[in-house]
């Protein structure tokens, strides 16, 4: 018993923390989303989405919003993070902090940036302006392009380290051993670096994925109301109209299709492994 | 003969890099532009150069307060994830208690679970215990979501290291808490550092759980920013946010003296 002593006083406040303010709180709320007042169960709450036509529409606009961040992401960071991979050290520190500056600043500052750059006479509708593309007081405030140019920058960060990751444990002379034998290199990209990322990719994918579906700081401020997710709408609930068990409701609703998401992708994982 | 990189694509890369970069570091510098502006609203590029602004900021209650209070929160924060977290992490190294795969799983979980989720779990929690929540709350949902990050680096530190140093230490005739003390303790300092600064960088930025638990009580520097923008913003969020943007600069500067910024990214 003496061989169990020291760990576990070394490891009980944090699991103690972990226990009544992670596991309880999460659980508790769960329950309250399909458990009424007393105590039998009760989807009313979930029904009362999944039957209005607004509620779907929230849905919809979070999963689309959700996708379409992702996939930029992923088609910007992957070849990010192969240059990061494997360019030179001078060029790699540059890239690192252009990755970690943005991604340890609070996303309130980087929110209010975006609006600063998207929003009347701001940089980009200025430039539009410019270039005869808009009338003017053109604003990209209030638009699903906002949220979108606003969130990818959000997540971005995670994309490009989830792959760099990967391909930094790609062996290097794969690609030479490729390329000796006669393929090009956007071949040697295309046969060997690729595949040899895909893990990484799928992972940003859904990480990025995940957290677009779940933010609500960003889209809130760059949408306004006229363009509410559903995180957006769960704090609404959670503390201006107070209506908890409906926010309980649509988090259960949002986990579930989050699941929906990974359940697929560990199964196929495993497989890969074993 | 292994064909050369084609010159375009060496010349579309640089460009798309060009711009990457440019697109991650826009928002970051926009807002530090317009912190400098002597004009009366918000405007980039700036209109003339003054330091009004930051004076204004510095000298209003209002702000140094949350500033204040988010600073005193994420030092706490800082020390309890960093104690409990290396705490954890060493016992997790060395795998000894029954089931140290799932109690690792539960650590990290707050990483892939939406914080807005724990946000709310939190709020609904305390309201139905304890009443209105407090600064109190708000500190326990911000070590939740620090301590994987200590746990993290720890642990990264610590599979690096010499496994067999603590085992001569006790055949050495030095007892438990002593070899802790004097060589795992030692062993994983770069890695709790390097937790620590995440864990107040964390605390520091953090919105989504303390905008659900706000209440009078609550304005940390974050909250303050957030609610300015709902309404009407002028030029002294712009020098709040640099002033939040200069110390993660710092925060990254000491990172990388602590541990390398490589390292930490890898």
């Amino acid at each position: 018993m003496t061989r169990y002593l020291q760990p576990l006083i070394l490891i009980a406040p944090g699991l103690l923390i972990m226990c009544l303010a992670f596991v309880l709180p999460v659980g508790l709320m769960f329950s309250l989303g399909i458990v009424s007042e007393e105590g039998a169960l009760n989807a009313d709450q979930l029904t009362r989405f999944l039957s209005d036509p607004y509620y779907l529409k929230v849905g919809l606009r979070t999963l689309r919003l959700a996708f379409w961040i992702a996939a930029i992401s992923a088609l910007i960071g992957a070849p990010f993070a192969y240059v990061m991979a494997r360019c030179g050290k001078r060029l790699r520190l540059v890239l690192i902090i252009a990755v970690t500056l943005p991604l340890m600043t609070s996303v309130v500052v980087r929110t209010f940036g975006w609006m600063v750059v998207l929003g009347r006479s701001g940089l980009v509708p200025d430039t539009l302006y410019a270039l005869g593309l808009v009338r003017r007081n053109f604003s990209l405030m209030q638009t699903e392009t906002a949220i979108v140019v606003g969130m990818v920058q959000v997540v971005l960060p995670f994309m490009v380290l989830s792959v760099l990751g990967v391909i930094q444990r790609l062996d290097p002379r794969l690609e030479e051993a490729a390329r000796t034998m006669g393929c090009n290199f956007l071949q040697s990209l295309r046969r060997v670096v690729l595949p040899g990322a895909m893990p990484g990719i799928l992972t940003g994918f859904l990480l990025c994925f995940s957290l677009s579906a779940s933010y609500f700081i960003t889209p809130t401020l760059l949408g306004g109301a006229r363009l509410p997710t559903l995180a957006g709408s769960i704090y609404e609930n959670a503390t201006k109209t107070l209506d908890w068990p409906f926010a309980a409701a649509q988090s259960i609703i949002l986990m579930c299709g989050l699941l929906l998401l990974f359940i697929p992708y560990s199964l196929a994982a495993r497989s890969r492994h074993g | 003969m292994v064909d050369a990189i084609p010159r375009w694509l060496r010349l579309a890369t640089a460009a798309a890099l060009v711009l990457i970069v440019a697109y991650l570091l826009v928002p970051l510098l926009v807002v530090v532009g317009v912190s400098f502006t002597a004009a009366d609203y918000i405007s980039f590029p700036p209109q003339g150069l003054s330091l009004r602004w930051y004076a204004k900021v510095l000298s209003s209650g209002d702000f140094t307060d949350a500033a204040m209070t988010s600073l005193v929160l994420a030092v706490a924060i800082t020390v309890a994830a960093s104690a409990l977290g290396a705490g954890a992490a060493i016992v997790l190294h060395r795998r000894v208690l029954p089931g140290s795969a799932a109690i690792g799983g539960l650590f990290l979980a707050p990483l892939i679970l939406p914080s807005i989720i724990l946000a709310l779990g939190l709020l609904m929690l305390w309201s139905r215990s304890f009443g209105a929540t407090s600064l109190l709350t708000v500190f326990i949902g911000h070590l939740v979501l620090a301590l994987p990050y200590v746990i993290r680096t720890t642990l990264a530190v610590l599979s690096t290291s010499d496994p067999f140093l603590a085992e001569a230490a006790r055949t050495m005739g030095a007892g438990p808490w002593k070899t802790l003390w004097r060589v795992t303790l030692p062993q994983c300092l770069p890695g709790v550092a390097a937790g620590a600064f995440f864990a107040f960088n964390i605390s520091f930025d953090e919105a989504v759980v303390s905008l659900f638990l706000r209440s009078p009580e609550i304005t940390t520097l974050p909250i303050r920013i957030y609610t300015t923008l709902e309404y009407s913003p002028d030029p002294s969020i712009a020098a709040v946010s640099s002033l939040m943007i200069f110390l993660t600069v710092l925060l990254i500067l000491l990172i990388d003296r602590a541990v390398g910024l490589q390292k930490v990214t890898e």
